[in-house]
């Protein structure tokens, strides 16, 4: 199964790893399918590392989210450049909207083991088609917008998602 | 006879487990310690000692039954609850020490503190840290209403509670710096220390500029499991508690 986040920077388009993932992805396509990310920002772009969107409004506002879901990440994919993971916070299964594409080999964000430190970020997808996208949007400039860090200057918009089943 | 040091367990409202666990071993194990060390963010906010709540009482409640039981407890604020304040002293009986405090542990001078200190490379919290912790400051802070000093504290949490993943250098810059030990253990003239804050439980060996090695014991939190460190005359053991 194939998903398009449509950007006012272009298209990137992404295949679903459902069989090891599930309830990752079918958390993703509930969010998708409800529209929930559309109008959404890339939020936080870290060079040599990952950008992240899904969870703020074009206000930089935080979204009201779904219950977060159960940490999948010991499925045994890897944070390798190109695919892309849940973001969460501290707590390793806090992970609800928010996503983050990989722009290089993040070993260090795979599982290890299960405690706080271990469980690593749970891949769900890779980019199949637009990696240069992510490339153009991973090189822009940042700067820091209230509590947020590493947010674009200007705005990197996902207008809507399709899904390809 | 045993000394326990535990941090870094954020009790709230929002995890019963975490707090069964921690009510446990104060009436389990603390009751028959030669000490109790907490090493600070007991809770995961504190917001005054005038906080009424039934959770707030509850937690005083137990400390006062070791309190009274003749085991000394004491206390080092950590960043989450650092306003912690002498009123919350007399209700549990618990001594409130300054950081860093030197103990003599069973012969050995130690020196504990929180931890937060030591994170020197973190610049933009160190900066936070040194305002919000200015005397002048904690007493408007108190003087606020609870409700308002609560809708700050819940700020203060959504912040901190950003999605992440952290890049490789945002984590290592959340660790403490080898310079900050160091000038600690030579400052202080002791050969340990114990601190928390972290999340990074660990034994560690430095070595001190006179030649001497000296040894920094690493607090785990209790986020997915209980986490102590025993001491007695002749050992040292860092353990961790199902919850």
């Amino acid at each position: 199964m194939k998903v398009t986040l449509h950007t006012n920077h272009g298209d990137i388009t992404m295949k679903l790893f459902a069989d090891e993932a599930p309830k990752t992805v079918e958390n993703f396509l509930r969010y998708a399918r409800e529209g929930f990310y559309d109008n959404t920002l890339f939020h936080r772009v870290i060079k040599g590392f990952m950008i992240q969107g899904g969870g703020f409004n074009l206000e930089m506002v935080q979204k009201e989210t779904h219950e977060p879901i159960n940490n999948e990440a010991d499925n045994g994919l890897k944070n390798k450049k190109g695919t892309v993971a849940m973001a969460r916070t501290q707590d390793p299964h806090s992970a609800s909207s928010q996503f983050f594409i990989n722009c290089a080999d993040n070993d260090f964000l795979d599982f290890k083991n299960k405690s706080v430190g271990g469980w690593g970020y749970c891949v769900f997808a890779e980019v199949t088609d637009g990696m240069t996208v992510v490339n153009d949007i991973e090189q822009m400039r940042t700067e820091g917008a209230g509590w947020h860090q590493d947010v674009p200057v200007d705005d990197v918009i996902i207008e809507r998602v399709s899904i390809d089943d | 006879m045993t000394s326990w040091f535990i941090s870094d367990l954020h009790l709230s409202p929002a995890r019963p487990d975490i707090t069964r666990l921690f009510l446990e071993f104060l009436q389990e194990q603390a009751v028959h310690a030669d000490a109790l060390y907490i090493l600070g963010d007991l809770f995961d906010a504190w917001i005054g000692d005038d906080d009424t709540s039934d959770f707030a009482a509850a937690l005083q409640g137990a400390l006062r039954q070791v309190t009274q039981q003749g085991v000394p407890v004491y206390f080092i604020a950590g960043n989450r609850d650092f306003l912690v304040g002498p009123r919350f002293a007399r209700m549990t009986g618990v001594r409130l020490l300054n950081e860093p405090a030197v103990i003599d542990l069973y012969g050995t001078p130690t020196l504990l503190l929180h931890g937060d200190s030591l994170c020197t490379a973190d610049r933009s919290y160190q900066r936070f840290r040194r305002i919000i912790r200015q005397p002048w400051l904690v007493k408007i802070l108190l003087a606020l209403p609870l409700s308002m000093r609560m809708r700050i504290a819940n700020k203060l949490r959504a912040s901190s509670a950003t999605q992440q993943p952290l890049s490789a250098e945002q984590l290592a810059i959340m660790d403490v710096t080898d310079t900050a030990v160091i000038d600690l253990f030579v400052r202080y003239d002791v050969g340990q220390m114990i601190h928390g804050h972290t999340h990074r439980p660990a034994i560690h060996e430095h070595q001190l500029p006179d030649g001497n090695t000296a040894e920094r014991i690493v607090l785990g939190d209790w986020y997915e499991q209980g986490s102590l460190l025993r001491v007695t005359r002749t050992e040292r053991q860092l353990i961790s508690q199902p919850l």
